[in-house]
């Protein structure tokens, strides 16, 4: 069953993982994280998101194997990547992504691009 | 004497014909004066000896046959000498060819090898190189750019430099059927006797640099490695200090804006390390895309503003040409122009950022008010500062994209201008 505001967050990076988590937290989205592709596949078999921000270099599963099998498993789930590689571009078309975001990133950005797919709830509390 | 080959290395052309003519009036007035004197002196002989006609007209003949023998004997000589020195002087310049340490081929007119050196033939591990043509070398050694692509057999330079000025230079990699691939580089010269005609001889020499190839892609990966790995603890700060940023307190604002500013620094320093590696490695790719240049101008003008501490970046955008660039370097090269502005500019003074359109250019001006010459301390910064790798990437990126940069000094202000040939259909100015 799928959950239209429901993101799964894939990065290596713990930091990183904490910072778009909480940003999209605030943001009222569900969000999940996980720490490489094995993680996420993991994370979709139990409940399948509504978008998928994916980190390109990971070890166990890079985000170009993850990305063909979630293309597998669930045909058009969205999936953007996130990556601080030079040729982000490249990287997202290769693996047929939606979207590219490359790092570093305004949170306004990261926002904007996450509401592309998923409509942003209504604030869950106040903005501080 | 007739100089060799090599005493006439540092003649000048004219010096060369007046040396031929020297060489053959020598030999025509030796062979007059020689002729001239045979005729008298066998004459007086004749004439003084013997008093019957008969006689003197047969003696006249053997005189004419004597004479033609020698001059036969004389010229033989001189040619045979010649002839000797013409082999001596090839054989000088083969073994000179032979003897160069980095492999040689000497094409003819036919396009085709005639001859490759020892060093040639080793590297390539071909010794039937004579008589091959840009195809076939093609087939058994498939040449290749150092991106990959193939070099088509009429690209070689060995084959442009025909019809093209040389000598031309280029970096290539070698696949030898039978062989380890190896990276050359290598220049080809055309020999021409004067500018304009045919080429005679066009010489190709290719010097292996494998080893210091990789040590400059090793380099380069170094790089970029280290580039990306400072981008993503760039953009934790960065996120982090943007959501600091959120709870509006003053006194953490002014912590904050700075780290921001410095964190925007870090990234397009970053971003130009990575486009200098590529460059440097030739493996710089670009995306074009057809844009409008109008939204993206506008904003990295105002980003670039909002960084700047000391100067207002103002925006004067009056048309809304379509160019093909790659966004993303086409905005590192437009921030590296405003940012050069910003640290050269008078203190205080605005810089203005322009977007117009001229006939089928699209024509970016940044405009500032240049620090007086005693004040501009960072130009005497090397070219390996970030100040010079930004201009060079911005000098780069615009150049790759088909465009040109170019600074008008019009005191008391001072214009980089970018131009990029726009679209069809793109809109004028308004």
């Amino acid at each position: 069953m799928e959950t239209r505001n429901d993101v799964l967050v894939v990065d290596d990076d713990a930091d990183m993982l904490d910072v778009m988590k909480f940003v999209l937290d605030e943001a009222g989205y569900s969000v999940r994280s996980a720490e490489n592709g094995k993680q996420a596949l993991e994370a979709t078999a139990a409940q399948v998101p509504a978008l998928v921000l994916l980190d390109m270099l990971m070890p166990v599963m890079d985000g170009w194997q993850c990305a063909r099998e979630l293309r597998a498993r669930y045909g058009n789930v969205p999936i953007v990547v996130v990556t601080a590689a030079e040729n982000a571009r490249a990287f997202g078309a290769e693996v047929g992504a939606d979207d590219v975001l490359p790092k570093p990133f305004e949170i306004n950005d990261l926002l904007q691009v996450v509401e592309r797919y998923v409509a942003r709830p209504a604030p869950s509390h106040p903005a501080a | 004497m007739f100089p060799t080959a090599l005493d006439r290395g540092g003649l000048t052309a004219e010096g060369k014909v007046r040396s031929e003519r020297r060489f053959a009036f020598t030999i025509a007035a030796v062979f007059t004066a020689a002729g001239a004197a045979w005729i008298l002196v066998t004459d007086v002989l004749l004439y003084g000896l013997f008093e019957e006609p008969e006689v003197i007209a047969r003696l006249e003949t053997a005189k004419g046959c004597v004479f033609i023998v020698l001059t036969a004997l004389i010229l033989y000589a001189v040619a045979q000498r010649c002839a000797a020195r013409l082999t001596r002087a090839q054989d000088t310049i083969s073994a000179i060819v032979d003897s160069i340490a980095d492999g040689v081929l000497l094409l003819g007119r036919d396009r085709k090898i005639k001859h490759a050196n020892p060093a040639a033939v080793r590297r390539l591990g071909y010794d039937r190189l004579a008589g091959m043509d840009a195809s076939e070398f093609s087939r058994r050694f498939r040449l290749t750019y150092l991106d990959g692509s193939l070099v088509p057999p009429d690209e070689f330079i060995s084959q442009r430099v025909f019809d093209e000025t040389g000598p031309l230079h280029y970096k290539a990699v070698v696949h030898p059927q039978n062989g380890k691939e190896f990276v050359i580089s290598a220049t080809a010269a055309a020999v021409r006797s004067k500018a304009g005609v045919p080429a005679e001889v066009v010489v190709s020499v290719f010097h292996d640099i494998t080893e210091a190839d990789q040590l400059e892609r090793l380099r380069d990966q170094f790089f970029a490695g280290a580039a990306h790995s400072l981008k993503t603890p760039v953009a934790i700060i960065k996120a982090n200090v943007q959501i600091l940023s959120r709870f509006d307190a003053p006194q953490h604002r002014r912590a904050i804006a700075p780290i921001e500013r410095q964190c925007e620094r870090i990234d397009r320093l970053v971003q130009n390390l990575l486009v200098l590696a590529r460059l440097r490695s030739q493996t710089l790719k670009l995306h074009p895309c057809e844009t409008e240049l109008r939204p993206l101008v506008a904003e990295v003008a105002l980003e670039m503003g909002r960084a700047s501490r000391q100067h207002e970046v103002r925006a004067e955008l009056v048309a809304s040409p379509r160019a093909f660039v790659d966004e993303e370097r086409f905005a590192l090269a437009l921030c590296n122009v405003i940012d050069d502005a910003l640290r050269t500019s008078t203190p205080g003074s605005p810089v203005t950022v322009l977007l117009t359109q001229h006939s089928q250019e699209a024509v970016i001006g940044v405009r500032r008010q240049p620090l007086p010459p005693e004040e501009r301390t960072l130009e005497a910064h090397g070219e390996y500062d970030d100040l010079g790798i930004s201009r060079c990437v911005a000098r780069t990126v615009i150049s790759a994209l088909g465009g040109a940069l170019r600074e008008d000094q019009e005191s008391p202000e001072s214009t980089t201008w970018i131009r990029l040939s726009v679209t069809e259909g793109s809109r004028g100015n308004s």
